[in-house]
């Protein structure tokens, strides 16, 4: 496990301050947050080449707060690798490992045999960090810090290098701190999602419930939710509403209606009254042409603005009086709804869809 | 209405004027280049040239210059070692780490580039001359500082070592500091580390380094003379001799002593060469 209390940290003129969370032991740790927000400076405290002023550390039970990085049982890797240039590829995967025999098969793992003889200036980027990787994993650590490992693979290589990685992480159950810009990536890989800036922690939880509910506008925004509106909300009704859906009849947030310029919808949270924002990701709003009969509560009809292909999805911008609302749809729907620059749609989603922060 | 063509023909000679002008400026440029790279050359070329021949063969048969020659390259490698030794942690440090003082250290390791040689020479006289608590509890030990060979090496190590320091945290500072961390988590303690990836990544700047403070230490002067005219060094020789006898005297020792200089330059360029390579 990795489990930072209160951990504050210098380096250079850059600080960690108050870092407390928990990576329980053989899970998966996701974290995430823009540039310069103390990724790597987090991982390098972890691992002990950064000095904590204050603040514990605890890898795998043990308090290692104090102790040298060649005593903490992990391995790093970076996101330039550094591999030792003066070495061989062969010489650089068996520098820290236990044994020949572990090198040899974390190499194999990853596909780098083929590269040991090979001068590592002659490596390309993607080729430095599988090697970076083997060399890690060769030490059989506890715990594995992953500073964007995969950002120099081609998609394909990418992929092999996630699905080895994991498959030797169910294999060994090692704890894992990874530091990604890839969203998709965070929610595929991880357990524990860490969300970074300024060298503090903003918000920790599941993926999940980082990208579905995040603590503020400035995360939404950053996680990419293209829906953030700035408005007021205020409490309907003191029992549920029968629109709300609760399989175990323990409703922990309050029904809400949420005003933001011409539009009110209804919404869930647990914001008392007043200013608030309300997320709403994309994918979460569809698009019809006549008012759904669904449960769906929140409906409004409004003209489309803007069509944007990104990727498998389109995403379309509809005015609501006023009030922009993206959807994010499958290139089928825009065929079969005909969408197109100016027709009158409806665009829905429902309350639990709305995230008050 | 007829077109008034006057005014394209006339439209290239802007561009005309500006290449002419930039042609002025680039020969004018090399103009001043050679002219500073013969004020250095000329002098050195003149020197070998007039006394480069007579020098050699006053190799064979002047005992008195090749034991100046012997003394200043042994006298320069010892100080050049004691540079090495005692410059490389403190140049590691100011390259690597913040603590508390850094800055100072960092001045007083330039100090000694700010202080005219003599002056170095006289303030070493006041710490090491045999009047002097240091001087005199070593002297008393038998070791005599001040007109030695021992008191050559401290001139030498005083006014070199500097620029050993600034060189090895220059070449330090190149190495990034994260090859050190990733041995670290591979179970290499600090010094484990700096011998395996430190060191080999920054051999070649030290050596650069190293082969610097070896010529500065080659052609000091100002501070020996101060310290030990005697036994004569190839600098202080061919002032002697300058002194004594004149300029045909002086001439060969100091057109050997040029030559000699070559050696650290060769081996330079050649480490360059190699690190382009």
């Amino acid at each position: 496990m990795i489990s930072l209390q209160l951990v504050n940290a210098k380096a250079g003129a850059f600080r960690l301050t108050d870092i407390t969370f928990d990576v329980p032991q053989g899970s998966y740790g996701v974290v995430i947050g823009p540039a310069g927000s103390g990724k790597t400076t987090l991982l390098e405290t972890i691992a002990g080449v950064v000095r904590v002023t204050s603040g514990r550390i605890v890898l795998g039970g043990e308090d290692l707060t104090g102790v040298a990085p060649e005593r903490r049982r992990l391995g790093i890797v970076y996101q330039h690798a550094f591999l030792f240039p003066h070495l061989s590829v062969a010489e650089n995967v068996g520098y820290g490992a236990l044994s020949e025999s572990i090198a040899d098969n974390a190499a194999e793992r990853f596909g780098v045999t083929d590269l040991f003889e090979r001068p590592v200036a002659s490596l390309s980027g993607g080729e430095r960090q599988l090697v970076a990787i083997a060399r890690a994993l060769a030490r059989r650590p506890e715990v594995l810090l992953l500073d964007e490992p995969f950002s120099a693979l081609d998609p394909r290589t990418r992929s092999f290098a996630r699905r080895q990685l994991r498959a030797l992480y169910y294999e060994r159950r090692f704890t894992v701190l990874q530091v990604t810009h890839d969203f998709s990536e965070a929610g595929l890989l991880g357990d524990v999602a860490i969300m970074l800036d300024k060298g503090r922690v903003l918000q920790k939880g599941t993926p999940e419930d980082v990208f579905r509910k995040p603590a503020s506008p400035y995360i939404a925004d950053f996680l990419g939710a293209e829906n953030v509106f700035a408005g007021t909300a205020r409490p309907i009704k003191a029992e549920p509403p029968d629109w709300l859906e609760s399989s175990s009849g323990q409703v922990t947030e309050m029904p809400l209606a949420f005003t933001t310029g011409a539009l009110t919808f209804y919404a869930l949270g647990d914001v008392v009254s007043g200013s608030a924002h309300a997320v709403i990701r994309a994918e979460e709003v569809s698009l019809s042409s006549e008012p759904s009969t669904s449960s769906m509560q929140n409906q409004f009809r409004g003209r489309i603005t803007e069509i944007v292909p990104a990727g498998a999805l389109t995403k379309i911008t509809v005015d609501a009086s006023g009030t922009p609302i993206v959807s994010a749809v499958t290139a089928r729907s825009v065929r079969e709804l005909s969408l197109g620059i100016g027709k009158e749609v409806v665009a829905g989603f429902k309350a639990t869809a709305v995230h008050i922060c | 209405m007829e077109l008034d063509t006057s005014v394209l023909e006339t439209t290239p000679a802007p561009r005309q004027s500006s290449a002419v002008s930039r042609a002025a400026i680039a020969i004018f440029v090399a103009l001043i280049a050679s002219v500073f790279l013969l004020f250095v050359l000329a002098p050195v070329v003149g020197l070998v040239a007039t006394g480069g021949g007579r020098g050699l063969s006053a190799l064979g048969r002047d005992a008195e210059l090749r034991a100046s020659l012997a003394l200043t390259a042994m006298t320069a490698t010892i100080a050049t070692i004691l540079g090495v030794v005692g410059g490389t942690p403190i140049a590691y440090l100011l390259a690597r780490r913040d603590f508390p003082g850094r800055s100072i250290v960092a001045a007083v390791m330039e100090l000694p580039l700010v202080i005219p040689h003599p002056v170095a020479g006289i303030a070493l006289l006041l710490v090491l001359g045999r009047a002097s608590p240091v001087g005199g509890a070593l002297y008393a030990t038998g070791l005599r500082v001040a007109g030695s060979a021992t008191g050559i090496v401290c001139a030498m190590l005083f006014v070199s070592a500097p620029l050993y320091v600034s060189a090895a945290r220059e070449a330090f500072a190149r190495v990034d500091a994260r090859y050190e961390s990733v041995a670290r988590t591979l179970g290499d303690d600090v010094w484990r580390a700096f011998r395996r990836i430190t060191l080999p990544l920054a051999a070649r700047g030290l050596t650069a380094a190293a082969v610097v403070m070896w010529a500065r230490a080659v052609s000091e002067f100002g501070a020996i003379v101060i310290l030990t005219y005697n036994p004569k060094v190839a600098s202080v020789l061919s002032y002697d001799r300058f002194t004594s006898f004149g300029l045909s005297e002086a001439l060969p020792v100091a057109a050997v002593l040029v030559l000699f200089a070559l050696v650290p330059l060769a081996a330079l360029r050649a480490l360059r060469r190699e690190g382009r390579a």
